[in-house]
């Protein structure tokens, strides 16, 4: 990342080749049309080279993963407000907390470590990250109580969290 | 509930952002001074992220899963590549026409030829080692270019036609979020009609730069057409 912050262009593709399929990815999976997760992914990458400041350090892969998830729910937003495609320059770059290192992870692991979870926990989790649904609106959308939804999305986080620890470097 | 119980009901929200911005802008502001909810948040981060790598996509196509277009990567890279030639391309401009005459133009256009020599120095030393930085923001405009670095700016300007008598060049600040420009500098070409004028303005406040003719003396609003506008 020290020589994107250069402009080196061989650095700044050794990144793409290390994350694209993580912003995709989640693109993808929030909008589920390619050619939006398309545009999302250019738009992200390219942000990161011309304005590579706004990462500010811990892991790299969770930065990223979250800003392609938040531009793919605002797009998915004004989609569904205005009923066409609309991306803004702006970044929500919300972290400011360091975060712990994810090594030895890959999809296919998380993936078993997820639907190894109780439907119960796994559908919450799974609305409000890639469904970019609040708590409230995942307790209307389920017809559970506010409070059962925040347990579940609590207690589901931390068993999976528990199932990757031995993934997990400080 | 106390205040500290809800907040910290709602931290795993929060981790995986299913909270309303308000909502959101209370936890993080309570995470700063409460440490109970930041060990929290911290523990529940990385299963967010585990979240997300779920959705990691594959490189082959054939095996069914999301797969991401080889194209997508030659257009990225296309639009990387071009931008950081052309960064390259101005790096080795920059010392042809504008690092050489900086030494010259600076005194001209700053006014600091009641300073002592060694200030002079020191000025010119900062402009050269601002322009020729590698991580300088430039944004260039026909003519010249505005370069951004450590929250200093410079207009850099080359073929500048000569001046009719009486009139000098002036820059134009507007500050972000101001409606109307601000007077800044004014300046004369040095030779060969290249100008490099460091700004006293702080970069991190500034939205644009103009460059307009103005008579000598400068005006407190531009009274020509500007020759160039820059957003910056």
């Amino acid at each position: 990342m020290e020589r994107v912050r250069l402009r080196d262009a061989d650095a700044f593709e050794a990144l793409y080749d290390g994350y694209h399929r993580l912003v995709y990815g989640v693109a993808m999976r929030v909008l589920a049309d390619p050619g939006a997760a398309e545009d999302v992914t250019q738009a992200v990458f390219l942000k990161v080279w011309s304005s590579p400041a706004l990462f500010q350090g811990g892991s790299f892969g969770a930065w990223i993963a979250r800003v392609a998830r938040n531009r793919a729910v605002d797009l998915a937003r004004s989609r569904s407000s205005h009923g066409e495609s609309q991306l803004d320059e702006t970044l929500v770059v919300e972290e400011d907390l360091e975060d712990t290192a994810l090594a030895n992870i890959d999809g296919e692991r998380v993936r078993k470590a997820l639907a190894r979870l109780p439907v119960e926990q796994r559908e919450p989790i799974e609305l409000g990250f890639f469904g970019g649904a609040t708590q409230d609106q995942i307790a209307r959308q389920t017809g559970l109580p506010l409070g059962t939804v925040k347990t579940r999305i609590r207690t589901g986080l931390r068993r999976l969290r528990n199932a990757l620890e031995d993934a997990l470097t400080v | 509930m106390t205040g500290h119980e809800e907040r910290f009901d709602s931290v795993a929200a929060y981790a995986l952002g299913a909270l309303p911005p308000a909502e959101a802008a209370a936890i993080k502001e309570h995470l700063q001074t409460c440490a109970l909810c930041r060990e929290e948040y911290a523990y529940l981060r990385p299963a967010v992220t585990a979240v997300a790598y779920s959705a990691e996509a594959c490189t082959d196509a054939g095996s069914g899963a999301v797969a991401v277009s080889p194209l997508l990567k030659s257009r990225i890279m296309k639009r990387v590549r071009s931008e950081a030639a052309s960064r390259e391309a101005a790096r080795r401009i920059w010392p042809a026409y504008a690092l050489a005459a900086a030494c010259v133009a600076i005194a001209i256009v700053t006014g600091l030829t009641d300073l002592s020599l060694n200030r002079q120095n020191d000025a010119q030393r900062q402009t050269i080692a601002d322009l020729a930085a590698p991580d300088a923001r430039r944004h260039f405009f026909a003519g010249g270019e505005v370069v951004t670095h450590g929250g200093r700016i410079y207009i850099a300007m080359r073929n500048l036609p000569a001046l009719p008598a009486g009139r000098v060049f002036q820059a134009w600040t507007l500050a972000r979020g101001a409606t109307r420009v601000a007077p800044s500098s004014t300046f004369a070409p040095g030779s060969g009609g290249v100008a490099v004028v460091a700004l006293p303005e702080a970069a991190t406040n500034i939205a644009a730069v103009a460059v307009s003719v103005e008579p000598y003396g400068g005006s407190s609003q531009p009274t020509t057409k500007p020759i160039a506008v820059v957003r910056i």
